[in-house]
């Protein structure tokens, strides 16, 4: 059995940066930078790609859960064009073939990244005494939205730059314990 | 003599994968979305390889392992689970069920077929390159890949066209500017 780690806000941050990273560059070939942390969103725009003055673009938010010991559930934000450029550059599909293909082959290919990058995630959770298990993978598409959290559950919010896209994790931990 | 591997994976994109993973060889690759249909997939081409997924709805990829290992006539397909979970005492736990191999996602390509070649003796089709690393872009049966719910089970698709799909600068693993802290 693992020692069980606290999950504090610095453990949180390594293990979303590692699993990102990871499955970016290994599926992707693309590196991946982490330039903002938060705690909190209390003040942050929201939803939070392109967010300002010119206001939200649509975006697709791919979201897995873990459960067990510890319980919680990940989404990560991407705008529809990257969306698009990363599952082009998964499947080695054209734009035209994207164009064919349709929306459903991008949800499914953001939806497994989302589940790698999640897994790699809740595995760091394993590994470090709080056992859980992953959720099967859900899409969420959407201009102008809102995710809350509950009182009880802690909330870290992560900015990635990738390429010059942009990537956002939204993360939500709730402790049975 | 043509081997037969079957893909167990609610991702249709993962499925693609594994296709474009095995493209060179000859082998015929059969797919399912979840862990009954593998079961049936199993029973009925009695493949020389499995790659079997965790998480997926209606059965898991645990709970087919130990169906399949009960199964006397199943239960000496080898196996290579392909998942995300990869947390030691999962891992170990699944191990002993009794698998030939397993890769956590995310994967190489490169590192998925190198594993399957020591599992299977596969014979690469006459007049096809030396694998690489960075896998080419492939023609997608782009009519069968809008959903995670499998296809009709075939031969590995054609060798892909040169890739005209990616952008200049996404995929070349160069560092990101740092816009804050």
């Amino acid at each position: 059995m693992s020692v069980q780690l606290p999950i504090t806000e610095a453990l949180v941050r390594e293990y979303i940066d590692h699993s990102i990273s990871d499955v970016f560059q290994t599926m992707l070939t693309t590196m991946t930078v982490l330039v903002k942390g938060t705690a909190q969103a209390a003040d942050e725009p929201w939803p939070p790609l392109h967010a300002g003055k010119e206001g939200a673009k649509p975006h697709i938010v791919g979201t897995v859960g873990f459960t067990g010991d510890i319980n919680g559930v990940v989404y990560l934000y991407l705008d529809v064009d990257f969306a698009r450029k990363c599952t082009r550059q998964l499947l080695g599909m054209t734009e035209a073939q994207l164009d064919e293909a349709g929306d459903e082959v991008v949800n499914d290919a953001i939806a497994e990244l989302t589940n790698m990058s999640v897994g790699g995630f809740k595995n760091h959770l394993c590994d470090a005494g709080h056992p859980c298990l992953l959720t099967i993978p859900s899409i969420v598409r959407g201009t102008n939205f809102c995710v809350e959290t509950t009182s009880a559950a802690q909330r870290h919010i992560f900015h990635f730059d990738c390429s010059g896209q942009h990537l956002v994790a939204d993360i939500h931990i709730k402790d049975t314990d | 003599m043509s081997h037969k591997i079957l893909t167990v994976d609610d991702s249709r994109t993962v499925r693609v994968l594994v296709q474009r993973t095995f493209k060179a060889y000859e082998c015929q690759i059969f797919e399912a979305a979840n862990g009954v249909e593998g079961l049936a997939m199993a029973a009925k081409e009695l493949p020389d390889l499995i790659l079997l997924d965790v998480t997926m709805p209606v059965m898991d990829g645990v709970e087919m392992l130990s169906k399949l290992k009960s199964d006397p006539d199943l239960k000496n397909i080898r196996v290579m689970m392909l998942t995300a979970e990869g947390s030691r005492e999962n891992v170990l736990k699944i191990a002993k069920l009794g698998i030939r191999d397993y890769l956590v996602k995310p994967f190489k390509e490169k590192s998925l077929l190198e594993k399957a070649l020591k599992i299977v003796e596969l014979t690469r089709k006459p007049g096809e390159p030396e694998p690489v690393a960075k896998p080419s872009a492939m023609k997608l049966p782009i009519a069968s890949i809008g959903s995670r719910a499998p296809q009709a089970a075939g031969p590995a698709p054609e060798p892909p066209p040169a890739p005209g799909g990616a952008d200049q600068n996404f995929g070349k693993a160069q560092p990101a500017q740092l816009t804050g802290t």
